[in-house]
């Protein structure tokens, strides 16, 4: 009970910044140690329990996981251009970094069913392909109207 | 002398025949694959076979999408990418569903008492389901992953039908079950 409100609570006061589950899951992500595993939330944590906290991260994170993958590509495209333009970065220095280090690979919950996650890195070296063929339109690869 | 031969060796057969279904369960390494089949279902209805992983690994609206950016070069490598995704399907669904039959082959019956017809039915739909399989695996290969959209929809809701029989075989291993006093529940303590 104490997870769902604690999940519920960092919906309605932390997940509300980030609209798009792109941005969610890499929020996510980003508050969780790489060494062990554990989401940090220190106001979640003072709420709750770091535990709980812990928990209610882990089961938000998921379903941002989810969420993306039920995405079609083009909206995983939309996404991808949003986050890349809320970064501030070059687009064509975001894209040789994600095309280089595939940050998203490190990116999803680590529970996450092994195929859906491949499904995703996929479709988001697809996404990014897109985006780069944009960047450097070639003459036959004109977008149809 | 002909027409005995033929019946000493129909009876032969016939005795073996009843041998071999009747034959005791070993139950020897049974909980390991319980364990493998408990893993098996899990994976195969958490992931592999709702419908909108299926319906998401196959989405023809993708291509059309990727078609309209006008690109030979996109156009290939989704398509190498929607085929590597949609073969690693096949082969995962293939494999859990190999795990699936070696325990209803098993150890099944000695936990989970199912009714001859229903194992019949099984040993159908398992060599159908692994026959489906390969058959995708090779249309998938040579042509694509949109090649064979209707054996993938009976792939997945033939698998789901056999996903739900097995689940009722390990029904009791779930906590709830035993709660309820499960007829299995004296196979339970024994396991």
């Amino acid at each position: 009970m104490d997870v769902l409100q604690a999940a519920d609570d960092l919906r309605r006061r932390s997940l509300v910044n980030y609209p798009r589950p792109l941005d969610r899951l890499i929020y996510l992500a980003s508050m969780r140690d790489y060494n062990t595993g554990i989401y940090h939330h220190d106001g979640l944590a003072s709420r709750y329990s770091p535990e709980v906290a812990c928990e209610a991260m882990a089961d938000c994170h998921k379903e941002a996981f989810r969420q993306l993958v039920s995405n079609s590509l083009e909206e995983l495209v939309g996404q991808l251009e949003a986050y890349m333009a809320s970064t501030h970065t070059s687009p064509t220095d975001f894209i040789a970094a994600w095309k280089g280090l595939e940050p998203y690979r490190v990116a999803v919950p680590v529970e996450s069913d092994p195929l859906a996650a491949q499904f995703l890195f996929s479709t988001f070296k697809v996404a990014l392909a897109i985006l780069e063929s944009r960047l450097h339109p070639s003459p036959a690869a004109a977008p149809a109207a | 002398m002909i027409q005995l031969i033929l019946f000493l060796s129909l009876g032969a057969a016939l005795l073996l025949s009843l041998g071999f279904f009747m034959r005791p369960r070993r139950a020897e390494g049974g909980s390991t694959a319980l364990v493998h089949a408990r893993q098996a279902l899990s994976t195969l209805q958490g992931g592999l076979l709702p419908a909108d992983m299926v319906a998401r690994v196959f989405d023809r609206a993708d291509l059309d999408y990727v078609e309209s950016q006008g690109s030979p070069e996109l156009q290939r490598l989704f398509l190498d990418e929607r085929k590597r995704v949609a073969l690693l399907w096949v082969s995962r669904v293939r494999e859990q569903l190999v795990s699936l039959r070696e325990f209803h082959a098993g150890s099944a019956r000695f936990y989970a008492q199912l009714n001859p017809l229903t194992e019949l039915s099984l040993l159908f739909d398992f060599s159908r389901l692994l026959l489906a399989c390969r058959m995708l695996q090779v249309f998938v290969f040579l042509r694509g992953p949109y090649a064979a959209p209707r054996i993938v929809g009976a792939t997945a809701a033939t698998a789901a039908k056999v996903c739900n029989v097995s689940q009722e075989s390990l029904a009791f291993l779930t906590p709830a079950y035993a709660a309820a006093g499960g007829k299995h529940a004296a196979q339970t303590a024994r396991f």
